[in-house]
C-alpha cells in the first residue's frame, strides 16, 4: 500500500482512539484536563469538554476512511494548531501539568514530549493536504470521483 | 445532485449516524457510576443521613487533593450538620510516596488516628513529595500524632494495609475515577476542586 496512504489512516487511528477513549469516560474527567490548561473560560469548558472529542472522533474516522479526505484534514490541522497552541501556551507559563490528557488515562505523556509529537503530527498534516493526490488513494472519495 | 454525490452524502449521514449510536451504546451499555457508602471501616466524617454526602477519592501526593481537603475542611467547619464525608484511597503511579503515604495513614487509621495523619500529610506535603526518601518526615508525623511505634510497624509490614488501600482504587476504577481529587457529591461525579467547591456552593443554597 501507498506509504501516504498508510500515514493517512495512522494519523486518523490515533485521533479516533483519541476521542473514543474520552467520550467513553465520564466527560468530567476530559473537563479537569481542560480547566488546568486555564485557556477556556468558565461556562465554556463544559461545552467544550462534551463536544470537542466527537470532533476528534469524526475528523479520525473520515480520515481513515477517506471521505471529505481534504475537509478532515484540514479540520485535523486546524485542531492540532489548537493544540500547540494550547500545550505550548501551558509550557511558557509553567502551569503545574503531571500529564497533558491527551489520550485520558490510556498514555501519560510529558508536556514538553507533546509539544514535539505534536509539531511532527502537524507537519506530517500538512503534508497529507500538500500531497493529496496520493493520500486520496485507497479512499471513499477516490471511489465516489470514478 | 448526482447519484454518485447523493450516495456519498448518504454515507457521510450513516457514518455520523453509526460512531454517535455505538459510543452510546457502549455508554449505555456501561452504565452510570455507582455511589455507596462503605460498609467496611469507612474513614468518614458526618452523619450517613446528612443531606450532602461527598465521597472523595484523593491521593496523598497530588497538590489539587491538598487544596480540596482544606477546602472541604473548611466547609465541614462552618456547616456540620449537612456533610457526610467519606475519603477513599487512589495513589496514583506517577507519585512515588502516594502508596506509601496511604500506608502510614491506613495504619494510623488502625489506632484511631487516620484524620490526624490524614491532615498531617497534606498540611506537610510540600515538605516530603519532593524527597527521595520521606520515611522520616512521615515517621516525625507519626511521633506527632502518638502512634503506637511497634503495631505502626507491625500494620506496615501487614499485607492486609495494601489489600485495603489497592480495594479503594479498584473501587474507584470501577467508578470510572481517574484522576484525582475525584468527588461523588450525591451521586454527581466531580473531578478536581474547582467543580467541587462551585457544586458546594450551590448545594448549600
Amino acid at each position: 500500500m501507498n506509504p501516504v496512504v498508510l500515514i493517512r489512516i495512522f494519523i486518523g487511528l490515533i485521533f479516533t482512539v483519541s476521542g473514543t477513549e474520552k467520550l467513553l469516560s465520564p466527560y468530567q474527567n476530559f473537563l479537569y484536563v481542560i480547566q488546568g490548561y486555564d485557556v477556556v473560560p468558565a461556562p465554556l469548558d463544559e461545552w467544550v469538554a462534551r463536544v470537542f472529542p466527537w470532533i476528534e472522533l469524526m475528523l479520525g474516522v473520515f480520515t481513515i476512511l477517506g471521505l471529505w479526505t481534504i475537509w478532515a484534514l484540514r479540520g485535523l490541522l486546524i485542531v492540532t494548531a489548537v493544540f500547540l497552541c494550547v500545550v505550548g501556551q501551558a509550557v511558557w507559563r509553567n502551569l503545574p501539568i503531571e500529564k497533558c490528557g491527551c489520550f485520558g488515562e490510556l498514555v501519560s505523556i510529558p508536556l514538553p514530549t507533546i509539544l514535539l509529537m505534536d509539531s511532527i503530527l502537524w507537519i506530517y498534516i500538512a503534508y497529507l493536504i500538500i500531497r493529496m493526490e496520493r493520500t486520496s488513494r485507497c479512499s471513499l472519495d477516490e471511489y465516489f470521483s470514478k | 445532485m448526482n447519484k454518485k454525490s447523493s450516495k456519498k452524502f448518504f454515507l457521510t449521514i450513516l457514518i455520523i449516524v453509526v460512531c454517535f449510536i455505538s459510543i452510546s451504546g457502549v455508554k449505555l451499555f456501561k452504565g452510570h457510576p455507582i455511589w455507596a457508602v462503605s460498609t467496611q471501616m469507612p474513614h468518614s466524617k458526618g452523619s450517613p443521613h446528612a443531606s450532602i454526602k461527598i465521597i472523595e477519592y484523593m491521593d496523598f501526593q497530588c497538590p489539587a487533593c491538598a487544596n480540596g481537603a482544606h477546602l472541604l475542611e473548611n466547609f465541614i467547619k462552618n456547616n456540620p450538620d449537612k456533610f457526610y464525608l467519606e475519603v477513599r484511597y487512589y495513589p496514583l503511579e506517577m507519585h512515588f510516596h502516594a502508596m506509601r503515604a496511604a500506608r502510614y495513614a491506613e495504619c494510623a487509621g488502625r489506632q484511631g488516628k487516620f484524620w490526624a495523619m490524614h491532615d498531617l500529610l497534606f498540611k506537610q506535603q510540600s515538605t516530603w513529595a519532593p524527597l527521595l526518601n520521606a520515611e522520616p518526615v512521615f515517621g516525625e508525623m507519626t511521633k506527632t500524632i502518638n502512634l503506637d511505634p511497634k503495631r505502626l510497624e507491625q500494620c506496615l509490614a501487614d499485607p492486609t494495609t495494601d489489600s485495603r488501600i489497592l480495594k479503594d482504587k479498584e473501587r474507584g476504577k470501577a467508578q470510572e475515577v481517574k484522576s484525582t481529587p475525584t468527588y461523588f457529591v450525591n451521586n454527581k461525579m466531580l473531578v478536581g476542586t474547582v467543580n467541587l467547591e462551585k457544586e458546594l456552593k450551590s448545594s448549600l443554597k
